[in-house]
């Protein structure tokens, strides 16, 4: 059953034309922003309720929101410009929530940028948009523009004596842009390559100044948590990860989309309830929990809490939410051939585990889908991945490669035998002769 | 700063990453993408070592991008680092070619090195390599093997941070990563060659020393490049006592640092002149082999013959062999003076100073006058006898003009190889550079030292034991 919580990330995009700053403006837009500059609040405070509301990011690693922007340097010990990068370079697979908020209700992002840049006393920052993402960009662009003539952007923000300027830049097309550092590499005009922490982005970011980079949903959470305070925030989601998520479910469901639901929901009710249950009436063989980086679940697990600890309590990672559903006719090493591809094709190549080993992951998964492969390959998958994870490179995506190997070694270890022992994928074997039948 | 590196409490610079602190210390870190003249990037993470920081459980780190912080405990040799890196060149070695056997880099590439030291002898892949261009030209001085390259992209960060004229970079993503120059344009500029020495494996090398000789055979003296008055130091690399192969730099914190120009490394060429001969005669029918003794003889009976004598050294000679010719200038009565050319248009801001007298300033506090070839034409010209000593000096003069002079002229060359142009009475063979030892002091005044790599051809003889010859007969004349 669908629980009765309330929903407000998703609300405003119900409206006709949400995305302009006529209906959002009526629809309470900048309220929040206005309150902070009319009743000149601390910035300390203003980031203290945020920490307070106890907001995890929701790019995929769960850190307190609240917390990253009290790393910023003082401003007044450290002269130096500051900068906020927004990560909407929305990449992995099976996720698309930012993709909606941008597109349906921009000035909330907007909203949600001014106050952390208030929190966090900046005057520019940057929202670097995945290059594929073509409407939401326009919005977005379009959204700004309309706030920058009705002095909501830029100096001295309805009168009230703070600036700050909002810049958009397009991606290219990698997903290593997602990664904070290799973002801020791309913003300057450089190759995407991520950079080795430390130095981290709050002492050294963008152009070397002290910078923070947060997920759009992080952002888009602020205004409503500034506008209704830290302890109405706490009321929904669960203790340690508090607040409503989107969370986005595809594959081989009825009614795959991107649902406003509270942190906590069980997994199970995300999959029967909102999207419709398993298609064609089959049933459920494993699920990924937040994108093709979190590692893949048996179907003996879907009755699990989607919140940050809960799923970690599984061997699996939150990620971005992003729920991935493979039926029972899916074949789970052709899953992970997919996945492994795509990491091969996305590292940047910097490292040699991750260069290299991505690569090798994907032969070797492709090897063992075509029927070609040995037992010994699997002691390979299972061996590669431990030497190329985790901390052993610069940033996570050897990480993202090794984690779902690992998971499908752990709960799909039979099928995978069953590859190498008959010499061909079972699964589609099997559904060829049916077909044939 | 104190650490502890290995059991022993050294004293680092904090200023430095953790793998510069043991290299400092004598410790070695196996290291690819890290050279202590480019900013470190962390990439190929073989550095891998075990520290410990206060009550912190042991970690193991990449070192190149590891800060030193006070009291920290390091171990080298654990055997999680020992893990790390094997894991680390196992994937390294997954689509490396393993052409050892025809690769110029064998014996000398860290590859090869750390797979022998870490005992990694098989593996586990199965897949074909992968494949990329074997042999891939950058200009006429390099190729490039993107097969055998492990990205360390030591040789874009060179180009970017050294020369300041970035010219390669790393195209394609993941594995489908290679370097390339941008617009595959052939590579510019007098420093390319440096990029073959930063290369850890045998990805690039030098067109002139492909296939030349294996590394292990070159007998390796350290010496000081000629090629201007910056005096690199540089280490000669003769193939067993014969030809010079290679020439390469030496590191040297005053002078040159990890880098030499072009124009040094390929004097190599250069160093390996044909037809030496001890000494020539002019006789009835021309110039005629002789005796060093003979040829000795007969200048020194021409100086006893003549007045109105001229010597000229080379830039080149040492500052041994200059105080031995100020001697004999003395006794000459002629002023001391060495052949000063004009600069040329080599000069750049980072090495070459485009004068070509590697001892010019040796010369110089020594007394000797320079005088520029055009001058020393004049002089030459109203000159009874006229003696050209040291290396280079037929080239430096040019050998037009030589060739002009009057037999009427009794001109004596002392050069590693000479001409035969009318005016030469006699010519004496002498040790090249690399032949002989002695001092050149560099226009900043730092002395650089050289040192004879092989021996001289049969018969040929040292610079300083003709002098010394021509001062004997001098004096037992006075």
């Amino acid at each position: 059953m669908i629980p009765a919580g309330e929903l407000y990330l998703l609300k405003r995009s119900e409206l006709r034309e949400s995305h302009t700053l006529k209906v959002a403006r009526k629809d309470g837009a900048y309220s929040a922003l206005e309150s902070i500059l009319e009743e000149k609040r601390d910035p300390a405070e203003v980031t203290l309720v945020v920490k307070n509301s106890g907001l995890r990011g929701r790019g995929g690693a769960g850190f307190p929101t609240g917390l990253k922007w009290t790393f910023m340097p003082d401003p007044e010990k450290d002269t130096r410009r500051r900068y906020l990068a927004v990560n909407a370079d929305e990449s992995e697979p099976g996720t698309c929530k930012d993709r909606v908020l941008m597109r349906d209700d921009p000035h909330c992002l907007i909203e949600g940028c001014l106050i952390a840049a208030y929190a966090m006393r900046l005057e520019a920052v940057y929202i670097y948009v995945r290059g594929e993402y073509r409407l939401p960009y326009d919005r977005l662009q379009a959204a700004i523009d309309e706030a920058r003539a009705a002095n909501l952007i830029g100096d001295n923000i309805l009168g009230k004596g703070f600036s700050c300027e909002i810049h958009m830049h397009k991606g290219a097309g990698a997903y290593i842009c997602g990664e904070e550092t290799g973002l801020m590499e791309s913003l300057e005009g450089k190759r995407g390559h991520p950079r080795p922490k430390p130095p981290f982005p709050a002492g050294f970011g963008l152009w070397g100044q002290p910078t923070t980079v947060n997920n759009v949903e992080s952002i888009f959470n602020v205004p409503f948590i500034i506008n209704r305070g830290a302890d109405w925030f706490r009321s929904m989601g669960t203790e340690a990860s508090p607040g409503n998520f989107l969370c986005g479910i595809s594959g081989h469901v009825r009614r795959p989309g991107v649902y406003e639901v509270p942190l906590g929901i069980n997994a199970k009710t995300i999959l029967d309830e909102y999207a419709g249950g398993v298609w064609k009436g089959r049933s459920l063989k494993a699920w990924i929990p937040g994108g093709s980086s979190t590692g893949l679940l048996p179907a003996e697990l879907i009755d699990t809490p989607m919140d940050h600890d809960s799923i970690k309590g599984t061997g699996s990672m939150f990620g971005t939410g992003a729920m991935i559903i493979l039926d029972e006719t899916a074949c789970t090493v052709r899953a992970s051939k997919v996945i492994a591809r795509f990491y091969d094709h996305e590292s940047c190549g910097q490292c040699s585990q991750c260069r290299e080993g991505t690569q090798w992951l994907s032969e070797i998964f492709s090897r063992i889908e075509d029927g070609h492969g040995t037992m010994q390959d699997i002691d390979n998958l299972e061996r590669l991945s431990r030497n190329m994870a985790p901390g052993k490179t610069i940033c996570a995506l050897a990480d993202a490669a090794a984690i779902p190997t690992l998971a499908v070694i752990k709960h799909f270890r039979e099928e995978l035998e069953a590859h190498v022992k008959q010499g061909c994928c079972p699964i589609k074997t099997r559904q060829e002769s049916e077909v044939l039948a | 700063m104190k650490i502890t590196v290995n059991g022993r409490e050294v004293e680092v610079d904090p200023s430095k990453p953790l793998i510069a602190a043991c290299h400092d210390n004598e410790v070695d870190v196996p290291n690819y993408c890290y050279h202590p003249g480019l900013t470190p990037v962390g990439s190929c993470r073989i550095c891998q070592v075990e520290v410990q920081e206060g009550e912190r459980p042991p970690r193991v780190v990449a070192a190149c991008r590891t800060p030193v912080s006070e009291g920290m405990i390091v171990d080298t040799n654990s055997e999680a680092a020992h893990e790390t890196r094997r894991e680390c060149l196992e994937f390294l070695l997954k689509d490396h070619p393993l052409d050892c056997p025809i690769c110029d880099k064998a014996g000398e590439c860290t590859l090869q090195d750390y797979t022998y030291a870490e005992g990694q002898s098989s593996g586990q892949s199965s897949e074909p390599r992968q494949n990329f261009e074997k042999r891939k030209s950058l200009g006429d001085k390099i190729v490039l093997d993107q097969e055998r390259c492990i990205l360390c992209s030591r040789c874009v960060r060179f180009f970017e941070e050294v020369t300041e004229k970035p010219q390669l970079t790393v195209a394609g993503l993941g594995s489908r990563s290679r370097i390339e120059t941008f617009g595959d344009r052939d590579l510019t500029g007098n420093y390319q060659g440096n990029i073959t020495d930063l290369c850890p494996v045998g990805a690039l090398t030098l067109k002139n020393f492909r296939f030349k000789a294996r590394v292990w055979n070159l007998v390796k003296k350290g010496s000081t490049c000629g090629e201007c008055s910056r005096g690199c130091s540089v280490s000669v690399e003769v193939l067993r006592q014969g030809e010079v192969k290679r020439i390469r730099p030496r590191y040297n914190e005053q002078v040159n640092r990890w880098w030499i120009c072009d124009t040094g490394r390929f004097s190599s060429d250069r160093a390996n002149p044909e037809g030496r001969v001890p000494a020539l005669l002019r006789g009835y029918s021309g110039l005629e082999a002789c005796e060093v003794e003979d040829a000795l003889d007969s200048v020194t009976s021409a100086y006893r013959a003549h007045d109105g004598h001229l010597l000229v050294v080379s830039p080149w000679v040492t500052v041994e062999e200059g105080e031995a010719l100020l001697e004999l200038a003395a006794s000459l009565k002629t002023e001391p003076i060495f052949l000063s050319p004009t600069p040329s248009e080599l000069k750049d801001d980072l090495l070459h100073t485009g004068d070509p007298c590697p001892n010019r300033r040796g010369l110089m506090d020594l007394g000797f006058i320079p005088k520029s070839p055009e001058e020393v034409r004049e002089l030459l010209s109203t000159a009874e006898t006229a003696t050209l000593f040291g290396e280079r000096i037929v080239e430096l003069i040019g050998p037009e003009p030589l060739d002009e002079l009057p037999t009427s002229l009794r001109l004596f060359l002392f050069d590693v190889s000479g001409i035969d142009a009318p005016a030469i009475a006699v010519h004496c063979g002498i040790a090249s550079w690399v032949e002989r030892g002695g001092t050149w002091v560099n226009i900043d005044g730092h002395v650089g030292r050289i040192q004879a790599t092989r021996p001289a051809p049969a018969g040929v003889r040292q610079p300083l034991s003709l002098i010394e010859g021509l001062l004997a007969a001098q004096e037992a004349v006075q």
